[in-house]
């Protein structure tokens, strides 16, 4: 806990073992310790905090915010009563009231400057910049320091950067910025490096970049030291952006001399050579090329720089540098690009990525560094080239089943490079049938031979022949995309499961594994394959997505809970942390990082997946607890879930998602790009749109039943039905709406490929929410027939879940795994339907007994029952159908399957699958039994 | 425009969404939020991201400056240093670790130092390539989390030029506990 004074003080004393048992979790003890104090002491104010803070973590909420506010009227000055109150704020996650106390402390004691200092951070935490700035100028008041001066320059550097109003940050909170900078310039005042950083943000974000680079050039910019080559870095980024081309220019040149491995400098050393000839660009009469020296502005002056760079590597015995060479290649699309002659000056890229490899074949990154520049060859060249680089790979002799194997482990890195790049070339692809499994065959030869090469590799190594177990499996994967020939997958799973088997660390086999289990709609392996990827924290965001978009919709509610909450955990824990870390960066002096703390702040809040998780978890508790453990509108209420509220950030959502955490080698044309990233987005983005709809509308229908008081007084109609709230009605038609975008959608979707699908669109099952969500509105004019023809489309819906999900056929096992997700979402459309039945029946039955005289409305009763119990033999129908399915998979005897002896991790693989069904169908239909039961007490 | 902009860089918290095909590496740690932020906000100049022409985060170095100058213990210290699979045996970890050298050096550092997982060969070999000598070692510094015993760590060290003798590299006689480190 915080610091408690500097001098031995009789209270600090007192109140030692009350913090002593807070620290140690021991809040009872706390509590009664404190008691005792203040029955001796009653003006120990800290005690009472201390209390506060041990009734807040019993979760005592109300009694810890009143006793703490006692204290807090009283404006306390002393350390002891702050800190505490501090801590207690922090953990109400009432952050705001941290700053009213320290607001008063300052009243009180106007000179203290732990206290305008600890006024300064409450704002800080809070965003409140404006009383930021105030509170920077009052400390450096009280003791001139720099760094309380520049506390309050960056707070107005933070309005300007939060202000809607675009020509008042550029007009007002920028300029006062720079005016205060200037002013500590002028008396000579500046000491940091954090000082100048600052001068230089305002500037570059003011547009004044003359002024900025003067900055960084002058006496001020000696102080940037701490990062390296932070003036040059500072430097480029001005010449950039005043398109001072012959600065960049030869300012890039004197960086790769020093460094020739430095990519970025390339690129830049490019663009401004272009820009220069485009300018027709000549060197002044007499006197230096520029300010940082010689400028090359024609194609043959580069040509020869590029030539020397790589002659300078050449001449070198060993560690020959990438770059050069790399560049050589970007010269020659760039100068392509532009139709100039003079690139065949620097070679025939054929024969440039040929040496590149005889120097860097052996490297992993081989295929990283050639594949972009594939594109240089033409497609008559794909097989030369590919034969060229096959000349460099010693293998042995072809053994008996006719495969050339390397020797050794950089032998066998050639190989394997000159095969991801014939797949990079589309080569594989082009393979039919025969020659995909004869390609198959030769892959897994080399995955297997390779395996020697790492029989002393730590669990914690990868095989070095890992990467043609992994692609053995890509081609599988095509095959089973080709033909829909499940064995196709059975075998790629198999072989996947022998890799890891043989290589337990290797995450690109687990991920594959992970994704193909879910498309058999198997998600029980899934669980130990995501645990073992150790996966944590930030991953949560950016690869949780494999686990949450298939867990529920696969039945498996226990996992889907547990997964949901990893993620949540995360993101309700980013919020408190990131506030921490702004207000060290005010310490630090740290400020351009301010900004980006902030925005990372923002990219979680407003990730697409933690609305999605979100969104879920509720549901998911919905669907499995409402009506069975605790009533509907209780659950409701203890998720705080109010129907009026939208608190998902449809405009600014983040997709935070790591799409390309799965490695690949595919052909440009088949790899994942920027359309298939945002048709994935919306796609889910409207997917996201329908369950949050659905969830507002279940809290709808709760509060339909159990209306606040209030509102229930005023209005009441004719028939005595409760009002609608006006939201039911808008939601439903916003539900309708997005509905029909996301059939639209997802019929465009039929012609192209598609990253993820929802089965609920076309199994019908949300348009049956939505019709059974619109029978409160129906039962306002008294016409529950609708009830009647909602039991007709659920009836089709379970008839769209018959069938075996796994069954042998001539010695092939076969899956229906969509029958699976079909099967959940019609649960969850029966949930759906009886919480809207039991409100339709609370409305109804009072009216029968009232109102026996209208035959209308006895009649329409009557219905309803009728209506309950032909639901009551669908869910029966729908157990019975569970039952046998849980029955046929258990007495499926895989081990009938003719398979060959290598097979046992195909074997394993169909064991894992079997084991996974029958979980998910036990899980369904225990929650559809329980569903059942609640269906009985159903009655008119 | 800055996208195509590659190779060494200052790390910012949106490579945090970028680097798992450095981080699903079973001796890289994911830290939390907080561990990362509380680095970039104290010293965002030793934490540097290397990139890929092709846009890959290809590794990163993450470190801090900490100790008593006046008990010539102000040094730097190595909190993380990882490269993806795809781009190991390219020289890029010495590289980093030379850039978090020259920035301790100029901060005026007595030495650099790192813990490593006694079992962690490949990575001892590197840093006693790199000049890096072990210090001591540190009894169950590392704890198991699936029931197997706690790792030892070697504390290693390099001297920098202000540590003239090399006195903070002589190795002490006897391992020390980890609450004995400071």
């Amino acid at each position: 806990m915080a610091a408690r004074g500097h001098v031995q003080d009789p209270n600090d004393r007192r109140l030692r073992p009350i913090y002593d048992y807070l620290d140690n979790g021991n809040n009872k003890m706390a509590i009664q310790q404190a008691d005792k104090l203040l029955k001796k002491h009653k003006d120990l104010h800290c005690a009472k905090v201390l209390k506060a803070i041990g009734l807040q973590r019993t979760g005592k909420q109300d009694e810890a915010f009143t006793l703490a506010q006692e204290v807090a009227v009283l404006e306390p000055t002393d350390d002891n009563s702050l800190q505490a109150l501090t801590i207690l704020y922090r953990e109400m996650h009432r952050p705001e009231l941290v700053t009213k106390l320290y607001e008063a402390a300052v009243r009180k004691v106007p000179t203290s400057e732990e206290y305008h200092s600890h006024l300064f951070m409450a704002y800080a935490r809070v965003g409140e910049y404006k009383k930021m700035q105030q509170a920077g100028m009052a400390l450096y008041k009280i003791v001139p320091k720099n760094p309380y001066y520049f506390w309050s320059v960056m707070s107005l550097v933070m309005q300007s950067i939060s202000a809607q109003d675009e020509k008042l940050s550029q007009t007002m909170f920028l300029p006062l910025a720079e005016r205060m900078v200037e002013k500590m310039v002028k008396e000579e005042k500046i000491e940091a490096e954090a000082e100048v950083q600052l001068y230089f943000m305002i500037l570059e974000r003011l547009g004044k970049y003359v002024e900025a680079l003067e900055v960084v050039q002058g006496p001020l910019g000696e102080k940037l030291t701490s990062e390296l080559q932070s003036r040059e870095n500072k430097c480029m980024m001005m010449y950039r952006r005043l398109e001072r081309w012959a600065e960049c220019n030869a300012l890039s040149c004197k960086l790769l001399l020093k460094n020739p491995d430095d990519w970025q400098f390339y690129l830049l050393y490019f663009d401004s050579l272009f820009h220069l000839i485009d300018q027709s660009w000549t060197p002044p009469q007499e006197g230096a090329h520029s300010a940082e020296g010689e400028v090359h502005a024609s194609t043959a002056q580069a040509l020869s720089f590029m030539e020397d760079r790589i002659a300078t590597e050449e001449a070198k015995e060993s560690k020959h540098l990438r770059g050069p060479y790399l560049a050589r290649l970007e010269l020659i699309r760039r100068l392509r690009e532009r139709s100039c002659p003079e690139a065949q000056q620097l070679g025939e890229p054929l024969e440039l990525m040929f040496q590149f490899f005889v120097k860097f074949g052996d490297k992993p990154c081989c295929i990283t560094d050639l594949k972009i520049f594939l594109d240089l060859l033409t497609p008559d060249q794909h097989v030369q080239f590919i034969n060229r680089l096959m000349e460099a790979v010693p293998l042995c002799a072809p053994g008996e089943d006719g495969v050339a194997l390397p020797g050794d482990t950089r032998a066998l890195q050639r190989h394997l490079c000159v095969t991801q790049l014939s797949r990079s070339l589309g080569q594989q692809h082009a393979l039919n049938t025969e020659g995909k499994l004869g390609l198959i065959k030769e892959l897994k030869a080399h995955y297997q031979h390779g395996l020697q090469f790492g029989k002393s590799c730590l669990k914690t190594e990868l095989q070095f022949s890992d990467m043609y177990c992994l692609m053995a499996a890509h081609v599988y994967v095509d095959l089973w995309l080709e033909t829909g020939e499940s064995n196709m997958l059975w075998q790629c799973l198999g072989l996947l499961e022998e890799g890891l088997s043989n290589s337990s660390s290797n995450a690109q086999f687990k991920l594959l594994l992970l994704l193909l289990y879910c498309r058999l709609g198997a998600f029980e392996p899934v669980v130990d394959l995501y645990s073992s990827l150790d996966a944590k924290h930030v991953q949560h965001d950016t690869i949780g997505y494999l686990l949450t978009r298939y867990a529920e919709s696969l039945g498996q509610f226990a996992a889907a809970s547990q997964s949901c909450n990893f993620s949540l955990r995360f993101f309700h824990s980013n919020q408190k942390d990131t506030s921490e870390y702004i207000i060290q960066a005010y310490k630090y002096g740290a400020f351009e990082k301010i900004p980006e703390f902030i925005g990372f702040r923002n990219r979680l809040n407003h990730s697409l997946h933690f609305a999605q998780v979100r969104t879920e978890r509720m549901l998911l508790d919905l669907f499995l607890e409402a009506d069975i453990s605790s009533p509907l509108e209780e659950s409701v209420k203890s998720m705080s879930l109010c129907p009026e509220e939208d608190d998902i950030p449809w405009d600014s959502l983040r997709d935070n998602r790591d799409l390309t955490v799965l490695v690949s080698w595919d052909p440009k044309d088949r790899q994942l790009n920027e359309e298939h990233r945002q048709r994935s987005l919306e796609e889910d983005t409207l997917w996201l749109r329908l369950r949050s709809l659905t969830l507002r509308l279940i809290g709808c229908v709760s509060a339909l039943s159990h209306p606040p008081a209030s509102r229930n007084s005023e209005k009441t109609t004719e028939n005595g039905v409760a009002a609608k709230p006006s939201s039911l009605q808008s939601l439903l038609s916003q539900l309708e709406n997005t509905l029909n975008q996301a059939t639209q959608f997802s019929e465009k979707q039929l012609q192209v490929r598609t990253v993820t699908d929802r089965l609920a669109l076309s199994s019908g099952c949300c348009q049956c929410q939505l019709s059974s969500l619109q029978l409160p509105l129906h039962l306002q004019e008294l016409e529950a027939t609708g009830l009647g023809s909602l039991l007709h489309t659920s009836l089709y819906m379970l008839e769209k879940c018959k069938g075996d999900l796994l069954e042998v056929k001539d010695s092939h096992s076969m899956t229906q795994h969509f029958l699976l997700e079909n099967l959940v979402y019609f649960v969850e459309t029966v949930c759906i339907v009886l919480w809207v039945s039991n409100y339709c029946g609370s409305v109804l039955r009072p009216l029968k007994s009232s109102l026996q005289k209208k035959k209308k409305k006895k009649k329409e009763a009557r219905n309803v029952d009728q209506s309950f119990s032909s639901l009551q033999s669908l869910l029966n129908q729908a157990l019975e159908h569970i039952k046998s399915q849980e029955l046929s998979l258990t007495a499926l005897e895989l081990g009938a399957l003719s398979l060959e002896a290598e097979a046992t991790f195909t074997k394993t693989a169909m064991d894992k699958v079997q084991s996974s069904y029958l979980r998910s169908l036990q899980e369904i239909g225990e929650l559809l039994k329980k569903r059942a039961d609640t269906l009985k007490s159903l009655k008119i | 425009e800055l996208t195509k902009m590659t190779t060494l860089r200052a790390f910012t918290c949106d490579d945090l969404f970028k680097f798992n095909n450095i981080n699903l590496d079973p001796l890289t740690e994911t830290y939390g939020i907080p561990f990362y932020l509380q680095y970039l906000a104290h010293w965002p100049e030793y934490f540097i991201v290397a990139e890929a022409p092709g846009g890959e985060l290809m590794g990163y170095i993450m470190g801090k400056a900490e100790g008593s100058v006046a008990r010539e213990e102000w040094h730097g210290h190595v909190t993380a240093l990882s490269v993806a699979p795809e781009f190991r045996r390219l020289g890029l970890a010495a590289k980093l670790m030379e850039m978090l050298e020259e920035i301790s050096e100029r901060k005026g550092g007595f030495f650099v130092d790192l813990f490593v997982r006694v079992s962690n060969q490949v990575a001892v070999n590197m840093y006693k390539q790199l000049g890096y000598s072990v210090y001591r070692t540190v009894i169950e510094y590392y704890s198991a989390n699936n029931g197997e015993p706690d790792e030892d760590a070697y504390d290693m060290r390099k001297a920098l030029s202000r540590d003239t003798e090399k006195k903070s590299i002589i190795p002490l006689p006897h391992p020390v506990r980890p609450e004995d480190i400071e």
